[in-house]
């Protein structure tokens, strides 16, 4: 694995810094293929298939905040679901610390916009199925112990013992944040984790994130379509352009402005012109979307 | 009940036909002593519905045994799927009586037939329900489990089989209903049970004593679906 990074040299136009970003997106494409029909495989015509990414690259950081943002059905979710290992690229590869991903791993916690918790077990169940998956070597009192300490981290020390189906959309989202931290993930992906949730509760999940980060840094990428969200809480915004055959547009690197406010994040110039540069980009990315199909 | 007296003693429905005031009479005093053995001819009707019950209990035993383990392998597995599948779809619809002969060819003993005979009948409700459970079940439980390392093994007792359970518990109580259809018949044939009491009423012309049979097997065919009833709210998790 190690000589496969090794083979691909960082010699190219990304090379700022390469070797020692932490995820690595290497010219990958992705097309998710349809079977083909009696017809089409009669005549012999050429598979045809979704181009969902082509040829995107990408260089994160450690311990970067990187928000993925991007017109509906641009792939992002595609790229996540890359860089967890749940889908493999149909071209290029993907470096997490210089090894090739070759699946899902405890490296990486995953939060899912749909919380994805199980239902049979409790607030603390589910983490604990969590860290006892992930650290085998744990007993289970340690696990216990682990899993009471996350839930705490995000406010929900009261309602432990409560089934996923007793408690809010926001409860359940902190559960599902405290289960993907509970494994100690290197590199937290996120896939629009606020994207159901009434606007109040997603600022305050968005604060509760951001509180959360700042304190215990690690690597994030969140995949969004909300720009008020990315520049709340990123380092870096990864713009991307519209799919099919989606491509990764830009790179925009935010003030180093930490801890983050809201209030500074809506009236901070640089802050201002770059939210006007995104709207102006995702506005035009879904113009050409809505009015070509 | 009082219309069945009525349309009975006036004579509507068949000649003889008993009414409902003769079959609770009967039935009062088939249950005044349940447990009563003159013979193999001549059993209380608890000790015949008891001799069922125990048929009941281990042929659906060992069907739920067999079902469970291969549904949740026909769901997850392709290659199991497309192997077993054409043998369920062939087996069943076959009807539980004709694997009597069979089973009598095979074991040459009415015990073990009326079990093997309840076991081939009711394993197809919970294997089809286990099978399409695992294969409905949401897919992040199961990305989520993947991405935490989980084994094979262990995301398939943690996360499958409770994700599954509902379907499961459905599939047994379709079986349920299916084995004591099948046992009261098979049993005319086998020579012990409740289903040979019926049987062998009906060689003694006692209309009341069939009707007393038939309330007892609707109750204790209640009971056990009440019993699937509640296992099933325990394990009802909706979101």
């Amino acid at each position: 694995m190690t000589s496969s990074a090794q083979t691909s040299s960082p010699t190219n136009q990304l090379g700022r810094r390469f070797l020692d970003a932490q995820v690595r997106v290497e010219a990958v494409s992705k097309v998710f293929s349809s079977e083909p029909g009696l017809f089409a495989s009669l005549r012999r015509l050429p598979r045809t298939g979704y181009v969902a990414l082509r040829d995107a690259s990408l260089n994160i950081e450690k311990n970067t905040f990187v928000s993925i943002i991007g017109p509906s059905g641009c792939g992002k979710s595609t790229l996540l679901n890359l860089i967890a290992g749940l889908d493999s690229p149909s071209a290029g590869q993907i470096l997490v610390e210089g090894e090739r991903v070759r699946g899902p791993g405890p490296d990486r916690g995953i939060i899912f916009q749909n919380y994805a918790l199980m239902p049979w077990l409790t607030a603390l169940g589910n983490v604990e199925y969590a860290v006892e998956s992930a650290c085998p070597e744990l007993s289970r009192r340690q696990a216990r112990e682990r899993a009471r300490e996350y839930l705490t981290l995000v406010g929900l020390e009261r309602a432990m013992h409560r089934y996923p189906k007793q408690i809010s959309g926001g409860m359940k989202q902190r559960v599902a944040i405290a289960r993907a931290l509970s494994i100690k993930p290197r590199i937290l992906l996120m896939d629009e984790p606020f994207g159901a949730l009434d606007a109040l509760t997603r600022s305050y999940l968005q604060e509760g994130v951001l509180r959360i980060w700042e304190e215990n840094r690690l690597t994030v990428v969140l995949i969004t379509h909300s720009i008020e969200e990315a520049l709340l809480l990123s380092d870096q915004i990864v713009l991307m352009s519209r799919g099919p055959a989606a491509r990764i547009a830009e790179v925009i690197n935010l003030p180093p402005l930490r801890p983050r406010q809201r209030s500074v994040v809506e009236q901070h110039p640089d802050f201002v012109s770059i939210k006007l540069r995104l709207e102006e980009h995702l506005l035009n990315e879904t113009r050409a979307v809505e009015e070509h199909t | 009940m009082l219309a069945w007296q009525v349309l009975a003693s006036q004579g509507v429905l068949a000649k003889n036909f008993p009414g409902s005031i003769k079959t609770l009479q009967e039935l009062a005093w088939w249950l005044s002593d349940p447990f009563f053995n003159n013979g193999p001819n001549d059993l209380g009707i608890g000790t015949n519905l008891l001799i069922s019950l125990r048929r009941v209990l281990i042929g659906y035993g060992l069907a739920v045994i067999v079902a469970v383990p291969l549904g949740l392998l026909v769901g997850i597995s392709r290659i199991a799927e497309s192997s077993v599948n054409p043998f369920v779809q062939l087996l069943k619809p076959f009807s539980p009586l004709a694997w009597l002969p069979i089973g009598l060819f095979i074991f040459r003993d009415s015990e073990m037939t009326g079990i093997f005979v309840i076991f081939i009948s009711s394993i197809w409700p919970t294997l089809i329900n286990t099978a399409f459970g695992v294969t409905s079940i949401n897919p992040d439980f199961l990305k989520v489990s993947r991405s935490l390392g989980a084994s094979q093994f262990r995301t398939v007792v943690k996360v499958v089989l409770p994700a599954v359970m509902p379907n499961i518990l459905a599939g047994m109580r379709i079986s349920m209903g299916t084995t004591w259809l099948v046992i009261v018949a098979a049993e005319m044939l086998l020579g012990s049970g409740i289903g040979y009491f019926i049987w062998n009423e009906w060689n003694n012309l006692s209309l009341p004593n069939i009707f007393a049979a038939i309330i007892v097997i609707g109750v204790a065919g209640l009971l056990l679906d009440q019993l699937f009833g509640l296992l099933q709210k325990r394990f009802d998790y909706q979101e």
